[in-house]
C-alpha cells in the first residue's frame, strides 16, 4: 500500500504538478480505523472509496467526496449503529481537519449566466419599454427547473426552439412600437339602415322603415343603438349623417340624439360615461330629418345612439316615480298591470321573470283588452298597487324592458331612419397612434433640432443600451449595435424600419436575456440587479440604476436601505408568490385536482395558496420570530374553511367579517405554522392518498434542509395504499429491516407518519379511510426525541429552529443568486444564522442579512 | 404579423412566426397523413345557455325516433350523428358550471380538446384552435371552454379576418415576413461579432454555458434560410370571400358562426390542425329572423321560465345554430380524399353544452350530440341517470379519444366507455 501510495503520489506530482496534500496523520488513522472496512477500493460500499493518501482539494469532485464524509459523521450516520463507534474527540478531529480543508479550498461564488426567466422576462420588458400588459404567449417554451427553483443560471437552458420564440417576441414588440406603414386609405361610404342596428335587450326595435329608442338609461344594453357592420379601419375625421324623426312626442321640446364614438368590441355592460360625445342633434319634426357633422372617430370604431331626455329610464326608483304619474292616469291600466305582476290576484310574490321585453308587453296589453279583468284593486291606494309599485321599483329590469314596447308601439319615441359614415376626410392620430409615439420616445428620447437620423439614433442608443443591457455600455458596443441601423438605412429603408430591427436585435443579444455575468465580487450594477430580481422579479429601478452609475450601492448601509425599500409586504408581491410557490411546491396546487370524494372546490385550492402566502407575507414584514413558521401565535384563513378543513372552531367577533382573514391562535397547538397548513398537505399528497415516506422526504428536503440520499438502485419503490387493509406501518416496518434501507428510513418516516393526520387535502383525521384503523402517529426522530403527534414535533422543531431557518435561508439563497451554494457559502449562512438568532431571530433581519453576506455579493 | 401581444393578446397566435411561416398548401387532405382508419380531427361545439332539452331531446330513443325541433335542420343527416340524453360530469349545480362541458366534473380542469392537441396536435400547423361566436370582444377572457394541462383558460379567437390571415397568409403578409426575416438575418453577424467579444470577456465557465446561445443563434439562422425559401414557393390561396367587416358584436352571432363554420372546414382540409372548439356564447342580444326581431334578448330568453312564448323564441335562436351546424355537416361530408372516404368521418364532432337547463342553472341531462367519426351511429341513446351506475359524458370522451388512437382509459370522474353502444 506504500508503494501503491508513493508511486500515485509522484504520477501526480509530476503529471498535474497539482495541489494534492497528504491526509495528516491523525484523520488517517482515524479513517483507517473506523471507516476504510467498508469503504476501501476493494469493497467501496454505496461506491465510496476513501482509500487514499493524499487528497486533490482542488477537484470538485474529491471535495463532494470529503463534505459527504463530514456530513455523514456530522449527522451520526456513520459509521453504521452496529459498528464500532469513534469518540466525540475523534470525531472533532476528522471535522476540524475537513473543515478547515473545505473552506480553503471552496471559492465563494460561480452563479453560471442566468436568462430571463418567463416572469422576469415579462416584468422587464413591461418596465423598459413601457408595455404595461405585456405578456408572453401561453405556448411560450417553459423554463426548466432545478434544485427546486425556475431561476437557476444552470437549469435556465437556452434551446433553438426557445430562440426562434424570443426572435418571434421580439418581432411582435418592435411591430407594437415601430409598426409597418399601412397603406393610405381609401374613403368609403357606408350607410346602416334601421335593419342593420344593433337592438340589445329592450334598447330599441324596428317599426317599419325606423329603428325607435325609448329608455336614457346610463347602461347601453338598455338604451343604445349602433351599426354593428360599420367598424373605422383608421383614425380620421369622418362625415356622419343622421336621419331621424320624432314618433308621437308629447310635448314641443325637441328629443335629444346623443351620439358618442364606442369602439365596436367595447363591452356591452359598459356605462355611457365611458364613451366620448361626439355630438348631440335635437329632432323636432315626425318627418325625417337629415343632420350631417364631421367627428373624429378612431381605429376600431362605430357610432352608438341614445334619446338622452326620454322620459323612461330603467332605474327603479325613477321608474316607480313615472309609474305613479302613468298608472293614476287610467285604472285599466293599472288593473292590467297588477294582473300581469301578480296573476294570483294576492299582492305578494311578484312575478317578473316572464314580463321581459315583448313578451312582457303582450301580457299586460292581453289583460288590458280582457272584458273580465278584475277592477276592484285598481286605485292608487290599494294594497295591490303598492306593492306593484315596490316591484316596479325592485324588478326594475324586467319591467323597464316590457314598458319599452309600450313607447315603441305608443310613442314617444326617437326614430332612425338611416345614418351614414363617410371618410376619412382627413387622417388623425387615435389613441393608438398617441401610444405609439409615447413608447418611441421612451426608446428614443424627443429628438431635438435638425440633429441627423444617425447622430439621433447614436444618442438613443447611449441612453437605451444601458438600460437595456442592465449595465454601463461602451462606445464600441454602442457603435456597434448602430451599425445595424445604418446598415439598413444605406440600403434604403426609413428611420422606423431601423429602428425595428435594432430594437428586434438588442431583445435577442445574449447582455440582455442573461444576467449575473462576470467573476468575483460584484460590481454595483449588477449587486443592484440581482437585489431587485430577488426582491422584486423586476430590472433595477430608477433609484438603483443612479447608485449603480455612481458606484453607491455596495456600502453595507445602503445596500441595506435599498434592500428594506423593496421589501415585499404584500401577499400579492412578485417574490411572495413565487418564492413560496416553489419552496414549498404550492404552485403545484392548481394541476393537482384533489379527488372529488374529498369536496375540495377550486375556491377551497385557491384559499388554502392564499393561506400561504398572507402567512409568510406577514412573517416577512413584520420581521416575525423563525419559530413562528412553526409554532405562531396567528395564522390567516376563514371560519368556514378552518371549521371544515382544521376541524377548528374560530369564534366570531361581532360585526367582524366572516370572510379570509387573520386569526389569532394560541400557541402549542395543532393548527399554525407551515405544517399541516392544507396547501402544503395538498402539495405533498397527490390528491387521491398520502404517502408517508414521500412527506417525510419533503420535510427533510424542504424543512429540516437534511435531503437523504438517492434510494439504492436495486430497492424497489414503497408506494404504501393508506387506504388499504394494510397498514402503511406494516408495509414500511417490512421495507425497514433491511439494514440498508434502516439508515434514512429511521430519518424519514417518523416525520411522514406524524403528518399521517392529514389526509390529501389537509384535513384533520384520526382514522385511515377504508380500513378504518386509527392513525398511530407516533415515531422517534433521529436525535433520540420521542414524539406521539404533530404538536411534539412543532415543539421540537421550535427547539431546534436553526435547523429550519439554515434550511430556509439556504432555499433563500439559492433563489437569489441563482446557485445551490456549496461548502463555503453553506458555512457563511450558518453563521449568519447563528448570529441573527442571538438577536432576535426575525425573518426580515435573516433576509437582510444574507443579502449583505459575501455570498449574495459575489458572482 | 399583427401585433398581438398587448391589449388584444386574447387573440394571439399559439406559435407566432413559425408557424405563421409554415405556408399553408391547399390540398384535400394527403393521403399519407391519413390514418388507415379512424378519425384523426376532433371538433367540439358548446352553447353557453345549453339547449332547450324539451325541444333538443327526440321522444323517442334507438334509430327510428321522430326529429325533434331543435334537431330538425339536420334531418337529412339523421345517420350521421348520436343523441345522447342523460349525460353529465355530475358537476354541482349553478353558474359555474358551464363552462365544464370539456373539463369533466371540476371546471377549469385540463379540457378534452386539449388532452387531445396535446397528444395529436404536433402533426398539424397549429395544434389546435379555439373560436367563439357571439362574445363580444372584451367579453372573452373571462369565458372559456379549453384549459390547458395547467387550468390556464385559452384564449379564442373571434374576428374571421384573423383566422383567415392566421390560415392563410396574404401576398402582403408574405413580403412583409420575406422583408422581417431577411433584414433579421442579415443583421446577426453584426449581434453575433458583439455577443463573441461579451464571451471574450468572461471566465471559462461562463463563457462555456454562452455556447448554448451560439448554437442557439445559428440553428435559428438556419431556420430563417429556409424560411425565405419557402416564401417563394406558389401557395394556392381558398376561394373564399369574407366580408368587409367583422361580425364580432354579440347581434350577428348566427352570420359569425356561418363564417367560422366555413373557415373551420378550410382549415381541417389544408390539416391546417386536427383540434378545434368553438364556443357559443349568449348575452342579451336580440336577434331578427326574416325581418323580425324577437321580443327578448338571448339570455332573457334563457330565464324562460316555461312560459311558452319565450320557449319558442329560446327554441328559434338553438334551430338557427342548428341551421349553422347542418351547413358545418354538409360540407364536411361532400368533401372527399383520394379513398372516397368523407372529411366527415375523419372527424369526431361534439356539440354540447355544460348548461343542462339555464332557466334553473342545473348541470344534469347535458343535450348532447355526437357526429362524424366513422362511428356506426345510433339515432337517440337514452341513458337512465337516477341509476347509479350510469354511463358519464365522461366516458364517452374516453370512446372519442380511443377512437382516435389515444390509450387512455380514464376521463375526470369517468373510468368506462362507449365504445360498444356506438360499433
Amino acid at each position: 500500500m506504500q508503494m501503491r501510495f508513493t508511486a500515485c503520489w509522484l504520477f501526480g506530482l509530476f503529471v498535474f504538478g497539482s495541489a494534492r496534500a497528504e491526509i495528516p496523520p491523525q484523520p488517517a488513522a482515524i479513517l483507517n480505523k473506523y471507516c476504510l472496512d467498508c469503504h476501501d477500493s476493494d469493497s467501496e460500499k454505496g461506491d465510496v472509496n476513501l482509500d487514499a493518501l493524499a487528497i486533490d482539494w482542488t477537484m470538485e469532485k474529491a471535495r463532494e467526496l470529503w463534505e459527504h464524509v463530514l456530513d455523514a459523521s456530522e449527522d451520526g450516520l456513520m459509521p453504521p449503529p452496529d459498528k464500532p463507534q469513534p469518540t466525540a474527540e475523534e470525531r472533532q478531529v476528522l471535522y476540524d481537519w475537513l473543515d478547515a480543508k473545505l473552506l480553503e479550498h471552496t471559492p465563494i461564488g460561480g452563479t453560471l449566466p442566468r436568462r430571463l426567466n418567463q416572469p422576469e422576462y415579462e416584468q422587464t420588458i413591461r418596465k423598459l419599454l413601457g408595455l404595461a400588459d405585456f405578456k408572453l404567449p401561453i405556448g411560450f417554451p417553459k423554463d426548466t427547473e432545478f434544485h427546486g427553483f425556475d431561476n437557476i443560471g444552470e437549469g435556465l437552458l437556452l434551446s433553438p426552439p426557445l430562440m426562434e420564440a424570443y426572435a418571434t417576441v421580439a418581432w411582435e414588440i418592435a411591430d407594437e412600437i415601430y409598426p409597418p406603414k399601412k397603406p393610405a386609405p381609401k374613403s368609403t361610404t357606408r350607410t346602416a339602415m334601421p335593419e342593420d342596428m344593433v337592438i340589445s335587450f329592450s334598447a330599441s326595435s324596428v317599426r317599419g322603415d325606423a329603428l325607435r329608442l325609448a329608455s336614457r338609461h346610463p347602461n347601453i344594453m338598455r338604451s343604445c343603438t349602433w351599426p354593428s357592420r360599420i367598424e373605422v379601419k383608421r383614425s380620421g375625421v369622418y362625415r356622419i349623417t343622421i336621419n331621424g324623426s320624432t314618433f308621437k312626442p308629447v310635448s314641443d321640446e325637441p328629443m335629444i340624439l346623443e351620439l358618442t364614438a364606442r369602439d365596436v368590441t367595447a363591452s356591452d355592460r359598459s356605462n355611457i360615461d365611458v364613451f366620448r360625445v361626439i355630438k348631440e342633434i335635437p329632432f323636432s319634426t315626425e318627418s325625417p330629418k337629415a343632420v350631417t357633422f364631421e367627428a373624429e372617430l378612431y381605429e376600431g370604431q362605430t357610432v352608438m345612439m341614445r334619446w338622452t331626455n326620454a322620459e323612461l329610464t330603467h332605474d327603479g326608483k325613477e321608474l316607480e316615480k313615472l309609474m305613479r304619474v302613468k298608472l293614476a292616469e287610467n285604472p285599466r291600466y293599472l288593473a292590467a298591470w297588477q294582473k300581469a305582476v301578480f296573476p294570483h290576484g294576492k299582492p305578494k310574490g311578484p312575478r317578473v321573470t316572464v314580463l321581459r321585453g315583448a313578451n312582457g308587453w303582450r301580457i299586460v296589453k292581453k289583460h288590458m283588452a280582457d272584458p273580465n279583468l278584475d277592477m276592484s284593486q285598481a286605485t292608487m291606494d290599494s294594497e295591490m298597487t303598492k306593492a306593484l309599485l315596490v316591484a316596479f321599483r325592485n324588478g326594475k329590469t324586467n319591467i323597464a324592458d316590457a314598458l319599452c314596447h309600450n313607447y315603441f308601439e305608443n310613442g314617444p319615441s326617437l326614430e332612425l331612419h338611416a345614418v351614414t359614415i363617410e371618410g376619412p376626410l382627413k387622417i388623425v392620430d387615435g389613441p393608438k397612434d398617441l401610444r405609439r409615439a409615447s413608447l418611441q420616445e421612451k426608446i428614443a428620447g424627443s429628438k431635438q433640432g435638425d440633429l441627423c437620423d444617425e447622430a439621433f439614433a447614436r444618442e438613443a442608443l447611449t441612453n437605451f443600451l444601458p438600460r437595456a443591457f442592465r449595465k454601463q455600455v461602451d462606445s464600441e458596443t454602442v457603435e456597434r449595435y448602430l451599425a445595424i441601423a445604418k446598415e439598413h438605412w444605406a440600403a434604403g429603408h426609413s428611420f422606423d424600419e431601423g429602428m425595428h430591427l435594432l430594437l428586434r436585435n438588442i431583445l435577442i443579444s445574449p447582455r440582455f436575456l442573461y444576467r449575473a455575468l462576470g467573476t468575483g465580487k460584484m460590481d454595483d450594477h449588477d449587486l443592484g440587479t440581482r437585489l431587485s430580481y430577488f426582491l422584486t422579479q423586476r430590472p433595477s429601478d430608477a433609484t438603483l440604476i443612479d447608485l449603480g452609475n455612481r458606484k453607491r450601492l455596495s456600502p453595507a448601509w445602503v445596500l441595506k436601505r435599498e434592500s428594506e425599500r423593496l421589501m415585499p409586504t404584500r401577499p400579492t408581491d412578485a417574490f411572495v408568490q413565487s418564492f413560496t410557490g416553489q419552496w414549498l411546491d404550492t404552485a403545484l396546487l392548481p394541476e393537482i385536482m384533489p379527488d372529488t370524494k374529498f369536496n375540495f372546490t377550486p375556491f377551497y385550492i385557491d384559499h388554502a395558496q392564499k393561506e400561504v402566502s398572507y402567512f409568510f407575507a406577514e412573517m416577512l414584514s413584520k420581521n416575525r420570530p423563525m419559530t413562528d413558521f412553526i409554532d405562531p401565535d396567528f395564522t390567516w384563513t376563514s371560519p368556514l374553511f378552518a371549521k371544515n378543513v382544521y376541524k377548528l372552531n374560530i369564534k366570531h367577533k361581532k360585526g367582524k367579517d366572516r370572510n379570509f382573514g387573520r386569526v389569532e391562535l394560541e400557541r402549542g397547538g395543532r393548527v399554525g405554522g407551515l405544517l399541516g397548513q392544507s396547501a402544503i398537505m395538498i402539495a405533498t399528497a397527490n390528491g387521491v392518498d398520502t404517502q408517508p415516506v414521500l412527506r417525510g422526504v419533503w420535510m427533510l428536503e424542504n424543512i429540516l434542509g437534511m435531503p437523504p440520499p438517492e434510494p439504492p438502485k436495486d430497492v424497489p419503490v414503497l408506494t404504501p395504499d393508506t387506504q388499504g387493509a394494510t397498514t402503511p406501518r406494516e408495509l414500511l416496518a417490512a421495507h425497514t429491516k433491511d439494514a440498508a434501507c434502516a439508515t434514512c428510513h429511521e430519518s424519514i418516516d417518523p416525520l411522514g407518519f406524524v403528518l399521517e393526520n392529514y389526509d390529501p387535502v389537509g384535513r384533520w383525521r384520526e382514522r385511515w379511510p377504508k380500513s378504518n384503523a386509527k392513525i398511530d402517529p407516533t415515531g422517534v426522530l433521529p436525535d433520540g426525541t420521542p414524539i406521539a403527534n404533530v404538536v411534539d414535533l412543532k415543539k421540537w422543531m421550535v427547539e431546534n429552529i436553526d435547523l429550519f431557518s439554515q434550511c430556509l435561508a439556504e432555499k433563500l439563497m439559492t433563489y437569489a443568486t441563482g446557485r445551490v451554494p456549496n461548502y463555503a457559502e453553506r458555512s457563511e449562512i450558518k453563521s449568519i444564522v447563528k448570529k441573527n438568532h442571538e438577536n432576535g431571530n426575525g425573518f426580515q433581519d435573516l433576509v437582510l442579512a444574507l443579502i449583505e453576506s459575501e455570498t449574495f455579493r459575489t458572482y | 404579423m399583427p401585433s398581438t401581444l398587448f391589449q388584444q393578446s386574447r387573440r394571439h397566435f399559439l406559435r407566432g412566426a413559425s408557424a405563421t411561416i409554415a405556408l399553408p398548401v391547399l390540398e384535400t387532405f394527403s393521403a399519407d397523413s391519413t390514418p388507415a382508419d379512424g378519425p384523426r380531427n376532433f371538433v367540439a361545439v358548446g352553447t353557453y345557455l345549453g339547449w332547450h332539452q324539451n325541444a333538443f331531446f327526440p321522444k323517442q330513443t334507438g334509430k327510428d325516433y321522430e326529429i325533434s325541433p331543435t334537431l330538425s335542420p339536420l334531418t337529412r343527416f339523421r345517420d350521421d350523428f348520436t343523441i345522447f340524453s342523460g349525460l353529465d360530469h355530475r358537476a354541482p349545480n349553478g353558474h359555474q358550471s358551464w363552462s365544464n362541458f370539456l373539463c369533466g366534473q371540476a371546471p377549469r380542469a385540463w379540457s378534452l380538446d386539449q388532452m387531445i392537441a396535446d397528444e395529436l396536435g404536433e402533426k398539424s400547423r397549429f395544434s389546435s384552435l379555439q373560436l367563439t361566436a357571439g362574445s363580444g370582444e372584451s367579453g372573452i377572457g373571462s369565458k372559456a371552454i379549453s384549459f390547458t394541462r395547467q387550468g390556464i383558460p385559452l384564449p379564442m379567437i373571434q374576428r374571421p379576418s384573423v383566422l383567415y390571415k392566421k390560415l392563410f397568409m396574404s401576398t402582403a403578409d408574405r413580403a412583409r415576413a420575406e422583408y422581417v426575416i431577411g433584414s433579421g438575418r442579415s443583421a446577426l453577424d453584426d449581434l453575433l461579432e458583439d455577443a463573441k467579444r461579451l464571451q471574450k470577456s468572461l471566465p471559462h465557465s461562463d463563457s462555456e454555458k454562452l455556447e448554448e446561445y451560439f448554437d442557439s443563434v445559428r440553428a435559428v439562422e438556419k431556420r430563417m434560410g429556409r424560411q425565405l425559401e419557402a416564401i417563394n414557393d406558389p401557395v394556392p390561396q381558398p376561394d373564399y370571400k369574407l366580408p368587409s367587416y367583422d361580425p364580432v358584436t354579440p347581434n350577428l352571432q348566427i352570420e359569425a358562426e356561418t363564417i367560422l363554420y366555413d373557415l373551420m372546414v378550410l382549415a381541417l382540409q389544408t390539416d391546417s390542425t386536427r383540434v378545434i372548439s368553438l364556443f357559443l356564447d349568449g348575452l342579451g342580444q336580440v336577434f331578427s329572423f326574416d325581418g323580425n326581431a324577437l321580443g327578448s334578448g338571448y339570455h332573457g330568453l334563457s330565464h324562460h321560465g316555461n312560459d311558452p312564448a319565450m320557449i319558442r323564441e329560446l327554441v328559434s335562436i338553438e334551430t338557427a345554430h342548428m341551421h349553422c351546424f347542418a351547413g358545418f355537416m354538409k360540407q364536411l361530408k361532400e368533401k372527399k380524399n383520394a379513398q372516397g372516404r368523407s372529411l366527415l368521418d375523419d372527424t369526431i364532432i361534439m356539440l354540447g353544452t355544460g348548461m343542462g337547463d339555464a332557466s334553473r342553472h342545473s348541470s344534469r341531462n347535458l343535450p348532447t350530440l355526437l357526429a362524424g367519426g366513422g362511428f356506426a351511429h345510433q339515432g337517440h341513446i337514452g341513458i337512465d341517470e337516477k341509476q347509479s351506475d350510469s354511463l358519464l359524458l365522461g366516458d364517452l370522451c374516453i370512446t372519442m379519444m380511443q377512437k382516435l388512437g389515444m390509450e387512455v382509459d380514464q376521463f375526470s370522474n369517468a373510468q368506462r366507455n362507449m365504445n360498444q353502444l356506438l360499433s
